[in-house]
């Protein structure tokens, strides 16, 4: 609906319009920058000058370092999320679909959802070391509760009339599942999912910026301890195209098969 | 064939959580007596709970709490004024909108807390850096929702404002914005709820500041009972808030 | 219990459900028994908190009786019965699927081959006439289209008993008219056995042989009225005299039900009380 009434406007104001406001927001964005840049009004390399950023991040790109790092926080951040995943959707799944279960445990979730899970990161190291398994265990525990949560008030909000058709047609329990709880759930599912890639991400890029030797949040504070501002710009740059571009690829999938949401 | 009886089964669940919760503590308690769990990884719960008075005695928790507090009041004034007015532009110049809604919400989902290294390099290693962070992470949910609130008036309030000749002004302060006004709310109370936890997040990772440095100092100090204890501490700020706002919003809600 | 005919492929018989709720229990239904000849189309029309929406459920097998059985061809009901079909009164088309995937749903379910899915889907597609709408999706079609995809997908099941549960009462007046011609043109055609809950006076007399008229609560079968107006019922028929005289006909002897049922709820309102009168009549 909203989608439909921007796509009208898009069209009253003409696509090539809105891009060339883009366009000029971000030039304007940028000449200031340089401005501050040059007046040195901020302390010196605070703000360095955009050919500086531009010569940092092209030396980043070319470093096989960036690569090997980037990979290691792929993969934990991967492994954390088919942990918290599956276990936030059983979670889900059990409190949605069981009216007591749900009221006397799904409030725990709401109360520890919008907790910092970082402060949880001495506890991590101490179960699961200073290795990898921390950061996996960070990135599992944020995700864990977006993905419980949606699951449970996707279960509940499955629309009652599209069971009983289900039931009318004398479907068997697996059945019911496959063909009618889970799609109907699908489009909650996905948003779930998304909210959790998006903390799960943060989670290990800071739990890497506490205690790590590889990973992107560790490159970061690598930059900082060594004052290389420019880098740490240019890395700041990739890491955040990078959490975006993924972001925007759950969302695709989301509306890959359409119909639904 | 339900029979409803809704008064009166609503404390069977809640009292069952609370058993649980109760019993894992026990069970965690038995378990680490006996040697099944490592005492020197995770502390007797007794323990802990001895130490909820040595924290709110001696370590001062409560003075800590309100200086997160001031931050996290601080960033949330930021983020309502900051945020409502953004929202409100971009509701009034549609071509702005256009332009920048989909990148506000890129920038909802980016990790935005990351930039604290830098900030720290910029403010320096104290409350701003804090605050900063805090406001940055608030600022997009609140200014989303207010541009949805505002343009999701129901068509039938802004004609009623037009069959009166309302100036624009006057059709912005008397209808738009009142009819916003719990949506824009729950944009503040998202916004509130990432500055927050930004906030205790980044005062764990720079050990400066109140809950969060606590925490990271007991960490340090490996005084496990305690910052368990903390730790408890920040999840019932955390509950405490979650349940204000809710409060707050049913009853603007029965007042809309 | 009167003879059942020989005919009748379903006879309900003495259903009687109870509801309580705190410390009222109320009767919703008190002992109704009909039944219905093959090919025939009966209506079972009633004020709301009639309970017929709980007749409806009781004989699709969604929800059991207190007291008495539902027959079908000899055997009793319980549970959704295999030669029953159901259409419900709100949307009901998986949101998910395409028209056509959602009219292969009862086939799909039965295990049947793709091949078989595909083409029956394809033929009551264009029995309920929206042929080349296979690949949309239901959010692309009108209401009225949407439940006319909700028909085809129970029909395509092959149901002795087609139940419908007022399946128009969301649409407007005039789509509702040409709906109700449409789905009589296809039972005519298939000779299906249908029995529609409706509240609707001019619908239950346009389209049905017999009319089943209940009290208000507790629900008892007040009269059935036997409509002998010639098929097709066409506009003609339908502005006719004798046609009028039916509804007038039926309308007397629902309108003091109807007006019990509007005090109870005015009653029901003022009362604190847990549920309400609609909720009653699952």
């Amino acid at each position: 609906m909203a989608r439909s009434s921007s796509m009208s406007a898009v069209a009253h104001f003409g696509v090539g319009r809105v891009a060339r406001v883009r366009m000029a927001i971000v030039v304007v964005l940028l000449a200031l920058w340089e401005a501050v840049a040059m007046s040195g009004w901020l302390f010196r390399d605070v703000v360095p000058r955009l050919e500086k950023i531009g010569r940092a991040l092209v030396t980043l790109l070319a470093k096989p370092d960036l690569y090997a790092n980037l990979g290691a926080t792929a993969s934990e951040v991967g492994v954390s999320i088919v942990i918290g995943g599956i276990a936030g959707v059983a979670v889900g799944l059990l409190l949605g679909g069981n009216r007591t279960l749900g009221k006397a445990f799904e409030p725990y979730l709401h109360y520890l959802g919008p907790t910092p899970k970082i402060i949880f990161f001495p506890i991590m190291i101490m179960w699961f070391g200073v290795g990898g398994g921390s950061k996996i265990a960070m990135g599992a525990i944020s995700c864990f509760f977006p993905m419980a949560i949606s699951t449970a008030v996707g279960m509940r909000e499955i629309d009652a009339v599209l069971v009983r058709v289900g039931k009318s047609f004398r479907a068997g329990v697996g059945q019911m599942v496959t063909k009618i709880y889970l799609p109907a759930m699908r489009p909650a599912m996905l948003t779930g999912l998304r909210l959790g890639l998006g903390v799960a991400i943060i989670g290990v890029l800071l739990a890497e910026t506490k205690l790590s030797n590889r990973g992107l949040g560790y490159m970061v504070i690598q930059s900082y301890t060594r004052f290389d501002i420019a880098e740490m710009y240019a890395l700041l740059i990739v890491v955040f195209l990078l959490a975006i571009a993924a972001n925007a690829l759950v969302s695709r999938l989301g509306a890959l098969r359409r119909g639904g949401a | 064939m339900t029979t409803r009886r809704d008064t009166g089964t609503t404390w069977g669940p809640i009292g069952l959580g609370l058993a649980t919760l109760v019993g894992v503590f026990a069970a965690v308690e038995a378990m680490i007596r006996v040697g099944w769990i490592n005492g020197f990884i995770v502390p007797l719960p007794s323990a802990v709970l001895l130490s909820f008075e040595r924290i709110i005695v001696e370590e001062g928790v409560l003075r800590r709490f309100l200086f997160t507090a001031a931050e996290a009041l601080a960033a949330g004034t930021l983020v309502a004024v900051c945020g409502t007015s953004l929202g409100v532009l971009l509701y009034r110049r549609q071509i702005l909108r256009l332009a920048c809604e989909n990148w506000v919400a890129a920038l909802a989902a980016a990790p935005l807390v990351l930039i604290y290294p830098l900030f720290l390099v910029i403010f320096g290693r104290n409350a701003l850096t804090i605050v900063m962070i805090g406001f940055l992470s608030g600022l997009p949910p609140a200014i989303l929702k207010t541009v949805e609130g505002l343009s999701s008036t129901r068509r039938v309030l802004i004609d009623v404002g037009r069959s009166f000749n309302l100036s624009p002004s006057q059709q912005f302060r008397k209808i738009l914005f009142p009819a916003a006004l719990p949506t824009i709310f729950v944009g503040l109370r998202l916004g509130l709820m990432f500055a927050l936890i930004n906030i205790v997040g980044v005062e764990f990772l720079i050990n400066f500041g109140g809950l969060g440095q606590f925490v990271n100092e007991l960490a340090e100090r490996y005084d496990l009972p305690a910052m368990y204890a903390a730790i408890f501490f920040v999840i019932l700020v955390s509950v405490g808030f979650f349940l204000l706002t809710e409060r707050i919003e049913r009853w603007l809600g029965r007042v809309r | 219990m009167p003879d059942m005919t020989p005919s009748a492929v379903l006879q309900v018989e003495g259903l009687v459900k109870r509801f309580s709720t705190g410390d009222e229990t109320i009767t919703a239904l008190d002992h109704v028994s009909f039944e219905v000849a093959q090919g025939e189309v009966l209506s079972v029309i009633g004020p709301s908190g009639c309970g017929k929406s709980t007749v409806f459920n009781i004989i699709g097998g969604l929800t059991d009786a207190d007291e008495g059985r539902v027959v079908v061809e000899g055997e009793a009901v319980s549970g959704p019965h295999p030669a029953i079909g159901m259409v419900f009164q709100e949307e009901s088309t998986f949101p998910w699927r395409t028209v056509a995937e959602n009219i292969a749903f009862p086939l799909e379910i039965a295990g049947k081959a793709k091949d078989e899915r595909v083409a029956r889907a394809r033929q009551y597609l264009a029995l309920v006439g929206l042929q080349g709408f296979d690949r949309h999706y239901p959010a692309e079609l009108s209401g009225g289209m949407r439940q006319r995809v909700a028909i085809a997908r129970t029909l395509a099941s092959q149901p002795k008993i087609l139940l419908m549960d007022e399946p128009f009462a969301a649409l407007d007046e005039q789509t509702r008219f040409l709906l109700g011609d449409k789905v009589m043109q296809i039972q005519q055609k298939l000779a299906q056995t249908t029995l529609l809950v409706t509240h609707n006076i001019a619908e239950a007399v346009q389209l049905s042989d017999r009319v089943v008229v209940m009290t208000y609560r507790p629900g008892r079968v007040k009269r059935v009225v036997a409509i002998d107006l010639p098929r097709p019922r066409t506009s003609e028929v339908v502005g006719s005299v004798a046609f009028q005289a039916f509804v007038a006909e039926i309308w007397n002897d629902l309108r003091e039900e109807a007006s019990r049922g509007m005090l109870d709820a005015e009653a029901h309102s003022r009362r604190v009380a847990i549920g309400t009168p609609a909720s009653l009549n699952e």
